[in-house]
């Protein structure tokens, strides 16, 4: 295996999880991303990975909000696979966005597409939390307008991520 | 032209079109190993005696019907796709026929899965590329000149016990065959041929200015738009010109390649949610929204529909947003002309939608995957400010 291709399994794994950090964190707060969450059934799960047997994520709605179920595909309801690293590279090292990722035959999706639509809103979401909102800019259909409090939470969650990777990488 | 950065495109459908091409049929079946055909098909087609028609051209020719199935609903559904497939293992069937339009088409597609796939569970297939092994030969003979099924890699089947609409899209869902024959389409009534032209212009439209188009595509969806704008307004006037319909179901073919590769955007995911919420004909539907979508994604997408403006008959001077707006007006100018001749609605509230439906349907409209190729972001707020002004 190349070094080229393990830096960049790396990167994929690291961003995948942090993906997954940030959404139990904004879903704790975020009115946007509880709102998004509120009609999903309890026990909702959904899984991020890359083809063939690549890094993966898995979440699952309880109560009203989102947790991280650990690494791995673990017996989602819906699956968002990129079908290989290099297609999973840009969306989510905040390169790319998630819709791009979708038109250029990136991504593919394994379940219902409805519920799939409201997992991408709900990952937008999150991703406004990740990313600078220059980044955000270039790469959303229409940028977010955070307000005041939504821009402390994002603070937080940029102060608070390093740990909650620290934690997650664990389960 | 733009290039975009990165896109596929596929038709693998071999097309066999003119006067007479359902002839054809048995020699197609031939060419693809097949000579028992389960024919699946709806009472509409044969109440218009096109059933007839198709029996009629397996007279000598060593090919066989091994069962009919007639009841496909207006809406394709598990119910219909399970017992599809048990006549065409009962039957000893080995290939698909469908005769009409998209739902026949997608409970073909659907029972093929069932048949291939050896299941009864769809719901495990949901989603993109889940198909993994080539299916039975498939040929679609269409009657109307609008879904373009006979060319697009997608099947859309309602769940009756889990109340659910599950879609598919795979490249073998796609036929091998398309055979269009004018004398399968010249029956149509003018509403109805109004209905599902416009949806094949809704189909090439959409799928010039949405997200996913390219290259490729493009050339589909123009050609289409311009045999659609040449010929809808006579198959209406002069339902029995032969030429006019082998024209339009070119057109709604291109068009459907054009975005079977390209999809499609708002006016789209509109129209599907109008469809569930209120059981406006999918055609009909789109034929509402679409200037109100083209209107929408005039701010991202104003350069792509000006490059419309000659085929829809507009003028070509000005900005490209003059030429743009231009494009919309035309296309409003056609629904307006369609409406005196045919009767086709031009408002939700014509097609039967009440005001108090309008939150449903853009609840639904948000939840389509046509909403992700839409140049302009379609928020529940946007879908439900489109619906208003379309009511």
């Amino acid at each position: 295996m190349s070094v080229g291709y393990v830096v960049k399994k790396s990167v994929v794994s690291t961003s995948l999880l942090a993906l997954a950090t940030a959404f139990e964190m904004v879903s704790k707060s975020d009115p946007e991303l509880k709102k998004e969450i509120a009609d999903w059934e309890d026990g909702r799960t959904f899984s991020m990975g890359v083809l063939p047997e690549g890094p993966a994520i898995t979440l699952k709605k309880e109560g009203d909000r989102v947790v991280y179920m650990g690494k791995g595909i673990k017996n989602p309801k819906l699956t968002i696979y990129f079908k290989n690293v290099d297609a999973a590279l840009l969306p989510l090292a905040g390169m790319m966005g998630a819709h791009t990722a979708f038109i250029q035959h990136r991504a593919i999706l394994h379940g219902n597409i409805a519920e799939a639509m409201q997992t991408n809103r709900a990952l937008a979401i999150v991703q406004n939390y990740l990313l600078p909102g220059i980044i955000l800019k270039g790469i959303t259909k229409r940028p977010p307008k955070m307000n005041a409090s939504q821009l402390m939470l994002k603070a937080k969650v940029m102060a608070l991520l390093g740990a909650g990777l620290a934690k997650n990488m664990i389960k | 032209m733009k290039v975009q950065e990165y896109y596929e495109f596929s038709c693998p459908v071999k097309i066999v079109s003119g006067l007479k091409a359902l002839s054809n049929l048995p020699y197609e079946m031939d060419q693809l190993g097949a000579r028992r055909a389960l024919i699946v098909t709806d009472q509409g087609v044969v109440a218009a005696g096109l059933l007839k028609v198709v029996k009629g051209v397996f007279e000598g020719s060593g090919a066989e019907i091994g069962a009919i199935y007639d009841q496909t609903p207006t809406d394709s559904g598990v119910k219909a796709v399970n017992q599809v497939a048990k006549m065409f293992t009962e039957n000893k069937c080995d290939c698909f026929v469908a005769v009409g339009g998209g739902s026949c088409m997608d409970t073909t597609k659907g029972a093929n899965m069932v048949v291939t796939e050896g299941t009864d569970d769809l719901l495990k297939f949901q989603g993109a590329e889940r198909l993994k092994k080539p299916m039975k030969p498939f040929i679609a003979i269409p009657t109307t000149a609008g879904t373009g099924s006979e060319v697009t890699l997608a099947a859309v089947i309602y769940d009756e016990e889990k109340k659910q609409k599950m879609a598919f899209t795979s490249y073998y869902l796609l036929p091998q065959v398309a055979i269009l024959d004018p004398k399968m389409t010249l029956t149509m009534p003018p509403k109805i041929t109004a209905a599902t032209g416009m949806d094949a212009l809704t189909h090439a439209i959409e799928g010039y200015y949405c997200l996913q188009k390219n290259p490729v595509s493009d050339v589909f969806c123009k050609a289409g738009i311009e045999l659609i704008m040449e010929n809808l307004v006579k198959c209406i006037e002069s339902p029995k010109d032969e030429k006019a319909r082998l024209a339009m179901a070119n057109g709604a073919l291109l068009a459907g390649i054009g975005f079977s590769n390209s999809m499609v955007g708002a006016v789209h995911s509109l129209a599907h949610s109008c469809g569930a919420n209120a059981r406006v004909p999918h055609g009909v539907a789109n034929a509402i929204l679409l200037p109100w979508g083209m209107e929408y994604n005039l701010n991202k997408a104003g350069d792509d529909i000006a490059e419309l403006a000659p085929l829809l008959g507009a003028p070509t001077s000005g900005s490209k947003t003059d030429q743009a707006k231009a494009a919309i007006k035309a296309v409003r100018d056609l629904n307006a002309r369609l409406k005196t001749l045919s009767g086709l609605p031009t408002t939700l509230k014509d097609a039967g939608v009440r005001e108090d439906q309008l939150e449903a349907i853009a609840k639904g409209a948000i939840n389509d995957g046509a909403a992700t190729y839409n140049p302009e972001d379609l928020t529940y707020e946007d879908a439900l400010a489109i619906l208003k002004k379309a009511f």
